[in-house]
Parts: C-alpha cells; structure tokens; sequence
C-alpha cells in the first residue's frame, strides 16, 4: 500500500501531526535518559574499570553492595540529612510564602531577596559557607566571639555534629527560595472567596489553614515535596566541597560513594549497580509520597 | 565607493592570508604535558625547553587531590596528556592498566641508567619493564626551629632521635608561650600523613602492609599501635594547635614557616618554600627516628611518563631524557634546591656546605615507597581508611577501633 500524504484520512492526519510533536521530546528523553539508563544497568552487571578490560560479572557488584560498611553507613547518612533538612525547608518555604503571597506594593523585592540563594549555584553557595564559617576569617565566629557567646573560634566543620547542622543551615538557605516560589503559586491559585465565605462562617488563621488552604495545595506540597527529597537524596556537592566527606567519613552521601567508587577507585560497574539500586530506591520513594498525597475523591 | 564584492573580496584574502602562518605551524610538534600541583622544577624545565627547542609543551597544573580522578577521566575519555609527571606511588596501577608507554629500551640506552634514584625506578617498573623515571625526587624528615630549641633550652645540635625524646622536646618548647606549639601535622590530609607519619612506623621496624604488599598487618603489627598512641599524645597533651585537626594540607608547609610550631614532618620540597618566603626561620633537619632510634624516610616525588595514544612518543622522550642531563639536573634542580635524580650529581657546587640539602638527599638512602595499585585507594583517598584510621586513633582516642576500622578496609580494598 502505498503511503502518502494525500490519501490519509483526516484522523490519521491528527495523529501523524501529534507523533511528530512528541518526536523531539521522545528523541531527547531517549538519548540522555532511557540509553543511559539502559547502559548503567549493562554496566552494573560487569567488571567494568575506567581504563583497561571489562568482564562480565553477574550479580557480583550488587552481593558486594551488603558488605560494603560505607554505603550501608551512606545510605543511613542521606536518609537522616533528608529527614533533617526537609521539615525546615517546607515550613521556612510556607512562612517565607504566606508572607510573600499578596499582590502589595514592593512585594516584588522581598520575593526576590528570599528567591536570590536559589540563583547561584550550589557549588558556589558551599564554598561561600565554607568561607563565613571558618574559624580564622568566617563571619559568623567573628559574630559569636564579639558577643562573648563562645570562649574560642569554633571550627564547625570539624566535628562530626556541627558539620551537619551547618550544612543544613547552608542548603535550607540555598534551596527555601524555590519551595517557596512553588507553595506562592498554590496559595495564589486559592480564590479569595474561599477564605472570605469560612470568615463568614467564623472561622479564625488555623481552621482555614486547616480546611481551605492545605487541602487546596494538595498537588503544589506534593510537587514541592517530591522535588525536595528527590534533591536531598541525591545531594553531592554540598559535601563533596565543605567537608569532603569528612570528619571521619561522617558526611559521605550516597551520591558521594558512588562518585568515589567510579572516578576515584575506577570501579564504574560497582558504582552503576550502587546507581541501580538508588534509582529503585528513589521511585519506591516517590510512589509512597505520590500514594500519601493522592487526591481523595 | 568599495562595491560590496571587493570588500567581500577583501575579507577573503585576508582570512586566507591570516590562516596562512596557522598552517604552516601544523608541522610543529605540540605536546601537552600535566604535573600534579607540587610541581617539582617542572615549569623552569618547560620554559627552558620551549625557549631553544621546535617542539612546544603546554603545561598544566592539576590539585594534587585530584590528579588520578582527572587523570582517570582523561584517559577514559581518550584524551590523556603526552607527557604525565605522575606522584610515584600511582605509577604501578596506571601501568597495569596500560596507560603509559613501555619505555624499557630508550631505559637501557642511557649511560646514567644504574643511578637514577632506586625507588622510583622500582615504582615505574611492571613486570619487568620500564615505563617511567624519576623527575623529582624527595623523602620525608623533619624540620624543627633552631630559635625555639635554644629558648627551651635543648641542644639544636643534638635534635631528639626517639618518641620520647621528641615528645620532651615538644613539651619544652609548648612551655614557651601559648602562641607556641610544639609539633604540627595536618590531621585532615591524607597524603602528608603517609609521607610524614608512616616512616615512625617503619623506622620502628614495624609497617601496616606485609613485605610482599599482600595484606594489611595493622592490627598484626604492635608498632602500628604505639605510632597511633605517641601521635595521640601529642594531640591530646595540646602539643599541636586546634587547627591542625581540620587542615587538609593547606597549611602543610607553612604552618611551620610562621615561627612559632618547634618542629614539623616535612619535604625536600619544602626547603626552599622557607629558605625563600620565611628569611628569618632559622631551622635545622633530621632523620624521622623509630621509637627506640634508627631513621626511615617517605621516598616520594614524582616519575614522569609518556601516556598511552600520544602521537609524539619520540619527541616526548627526547625531553624527558633532556629533564635528566648533567645541564637540567645541575643549572636548573640543584640550583633551585631541588634533589637531583641522579644519585652521582648530589655532589654538586650548589649543595656544598648545605647540612640541610645533604641531610634531606641522605634521606633517600633510607627510603621506602610502598608498592601497590591500590596505593591511593587505601592511603590518599581523602575519603580512604588511612585518614578515617588516624582521626579516630589520634583525635578521637579509640585507638583500638581505629585498627579494627583500618584492618577491614585496608583488607577490604586489597581483595578487590
């Protein structure tokens, strides 16, 4: 059979016209997701070194994965710094929103202020905080010593406890400017009459809280949320620049290991079965937050 | 008035006139060359071959931290430089994997061959072959501060030559003020801990590896133990400053070049860094000592190479072999206070007299380099279980879990 143009029917046209839309979309998420994805998960089944031969190894990279102290220690270490740092960045980034959502003159500044973190880079910002918290020429030791809160320079990214608790200080910093943006738009979508009608009806800041505004936000805190943990699990250049890992390997995230093991140890097939299991990880992940934050009908 | 296909015209000849000089250059060799950042005299060597030589090198400094990782990846990606001056301990996994040029025969053709420093020609060898020799050579002593020994009233020419007599020393001197320290090393820099911490050990007869580098012996060997304690003591008596426990290695040389640290595990390298920046420290050397006496050294530096793929092997050699002739050595290494590396040329009018220079090139006598192609895996992985190991030992205090720690991943990474 001969195909031309001429001799399709309409509807058959539609869906060419459609087929092509899609096509550059399709292309691109082939190339540079389901191709690489697909060679990771060839590559997790070899012996696969940066330079020199390659063997096929069968499931040896993902039995090796339960003996490995420091990426069962990683995997602990991400989950409890996305446990630490989510809870601040949403309710800073809800604060920061309800206070930013009406449409009032200048409003725009104080948006942009709490926006400006998010603009530069993360490596960028990490390396800004190392800066402000050194124990020689940081701000902030400068700041606590004149208000005689401390009797030393403190050397925060030293100890074990601090390292982390300042790294959360920086990323909330970096990051609550986007979960804020996010939240402002699903506040804004929420009509004022909502709120003016439960007025009405006597209801005071929490119960509409409670009533109009979470249940109304459903899918923004889910989006929010979903970006938010998928960034803190796979979180690497905070650590990669203020601590380097350490002090005594302490901060080494899950991305970190997995760098480590493929660029520095060279073990490229170990650390794409590492990559594997992460991504199964991450989609259980999203599914149950997906699952929680449902809307009911 | 110009019509606008003479201008065009005009365009032409000159982009073609301007491309001219650019093609003719594509007979000349370029060469790419990387050196990791404690460039030995690297860059006076290229300045001087690119002035009275056809062939040019482009030099490119990479963090010591992340030379293999850059190294690795540029290999991978099949664009490694020429030439590579490579830190000696890595030359055995880049060779095992292939990555450099056997190089056995050009070797055998130079008349200095046997002299060439032993360490590093018995970390650029693989099965037998040659793949790369030395290009800067340095063992580890320490240095301490003549100025602060005399205050404290110890003898500056009878520098300690156990721990104990170290650590009587340190105190002494810690005594002085609470500006002033008696000891300083960089607790969160992996690499200067294995070049100034491990000779303790091995001076003591003691190491962390088996002599045929098979398997880890820290919690074998007693030695490794009492290393790990005589280091804590110094840290937990405050012998040291606060910072040292996060320095990663910024302040390696330095810290001691302020004055006020009594003595410090060092470098060759350093030597001239405070001959040159810090004129008034008045300092002396000595050997690193075992616990009961005795001497060990790191014989560490670097070992240049011609990497795998390079389209210019031969011209390659022909300066590597010119970084070795009694001119470059002689005028440019030991003019600059740099050891050189060939044995027979430490003689030499520019290190007569200098106790420092003679005692630092005596070091390499007592010289040891481990020979493994996981060395970076296991001692200068800022993330490896050298570092962890000396941290919860030194700072921490758990000396035993450290060699428990050390013990497993040491084996750990040595069985693949």
């Amino acid at each position: 059979m001969q195909l031309t143009l001429f001799n399709l029917s309409w509807e058959q046209r539609r869906k060419l016209t459609g087929l092509l839309f899609v096509m550059p979309t399709v292309a691109f998420v082939t190339i540079f997701f389901i191709i690489p994805l697909l060679m990771t998960i060839f590559m997790s089944f070899h012996d696969w070194p940066l330079f020199g031969e390659r063997a096929f190894a069968g499931l040896e990279n993902y039995q090796e994965l339960s003996k490995d102290r420091q990426y069962l220690k990683s995997l602990d270490f991400t989950f409890r710094y996305t446990a630490l740092v989510t809870p601040p960045i949403f309710i800073l980034g809800f604060i920061l929103a309800s206070l930013v959502r009406h449409n009032i003159r200048y409003i725009g500044i104080f948006r942009t202020i709490f926006f400006l973190p998010v603009v530069i880079g993360l490596g960028v910002s990490s390396l800004l905080w190392v800066w402000m918290l050194d124990d020689r020429i940081g701000v902030f030791n400068k700041i606590l010593l004149d208000l005689n809160l401390v009797p030393k320079a403190q050397l925060f990214l030293g100890r074990p406890n601090t390292a982390m608790n300042v790294i959360i200080l920086s990323v909330v910093w970096k990051t609550v400017g986007f979960t804020m943006i996010l939240l402002l738009a699903g506040l804004q979508a929420i009509p004022d009459e909502l709120y003016e009608s439960a007025e009405v009806d006597g209801a005071g800041y929490f119960r509409k809280l409670i009533y109009i505004t979470l249940p109304l936000m459903r899918r923004f805190i889910a989006l929010a949320l979903i970006l938010s943990v998928i960034g803190s699990v796979l979180s690497f250049d905070q650590f990669y620049i203020m601590t380097r890992g350490g002090p005594r390997n302490s901060t080494i995230s899950i991305v970190f290991w997995i760098f480590n093991n493929s660029f520095t140890y060279f073990k490229m097939g170990y650390g794409a079965a590492m990559s594997i299991v992460l991504l199964g990880i991450l989609v259980a992940l999203t599914g149950l937050q997906l699952y929680v934050l449902r809307e009911r009908e | 008035m110009i019509s606008r296909k003479t201008l065009l015209l005009a365009v032409v000849f000159v982009l073609v006139l301007g491309s001219l000089p650019l093609a003719a250059q594509d007979d000349q060799i370029n060469m790419t060359m990387w050196v990791r950042s404690i460039p030995f005299q690297t860059q006076a060597m290229v300045d001087e071959w690119n002035a009275n030589n056809d062939s040019q090198i482009e030099l490119t400094v990479i963090p010591s931290g992340e030379f293999v990782t850059k190294m690795g990846a540029a290999i991978a990606a099949g664009e490694p430089p020429d030439i590579a001056s490579i830190d000696l301990i890595y030359t055995p996994a880049f060779a095992a994997a292939g990555q450099l040029v056997d190089i056995t025969d050009y070797v055998k053709a130079l008349p200095y061959a046997e002299t060439l420093t032993p360490a590093h020609m018995e970390l650029g060898m693989y099965e037998g072959r040659n793949y790369a020799v030395p290009t800067g050579v340095d063992g580890s002593f320490i240095v301490y501060n003549i100025d602060l020994f005399e205050q404290a009233g110890l003898d500056p020419d009878n520098p300690p030559s156990t721990w104990d007599e170290m650590l009587e020393a340190m105190r002494a001197i810690d005594a002085l003020g609470d500006d002033i320290y008696g000891y300083w090393f960089s607790m969160n820099c992996a690499g200067c801990n294995a070049f100034t911490f491990l000779p303790f050990i091995w001076a003591s007869g003691g190491d962390v590896l088996s002599n045929d580098y098979s398997e880890a012996t820290i919690t074998s060997d007693p030695i490794v133990r009492d290393a790990l304690a005589f280091y804590n003591t110094i840290w937990e008596e405050g012998l040291v400053p606060e910072g040292a426990s996060i320095d990663n290695g910024s302040n390696f040389v330095s810290a001691f070049g302020a004055g006020n640290i009594g003595m410090s595990g060092t470098g060759n390298f350093a030597i001239a860094g405070y001959t040159n920046d810090f004129p008034d420290l008045n300092f002396g050397v000595f050997h690193i000592p075992g616990q009961e006496g005795g001497a060990a050294s790191f014989g560490g530096g670097d070992v240049i190479a011609i990497a795998s793929g390079s389209e210019h092997v031969e011209e390659a050699w022909r300066f590597i072999e010119w970084t070795m002739s009694d001119e470059a050595q002689i005028e440019i290494y030991a003019a600059n206070g740099q050891i050189p590396v060939r044995l027979e040329l430490v003689d030499n009018p520019y290190f007569e007299g200098d106790e420092r220079q003679l005692t630092a090139a005596s070091a390499l006598a007592v010289g040891h380099t481990p020979y493994t192609t996981v060395y970076n895996d296991l001692f200068n992985d800022p993330n490896g279980p050298w570092l962890e190991m000396l941290q919860v030992a030194i700072l921490d205090g758990d000396i035993d879990g450290a060699l428990e720690l050390g013990q497993e991943r040491f084996t750990q990474i040595m069985g693949g």
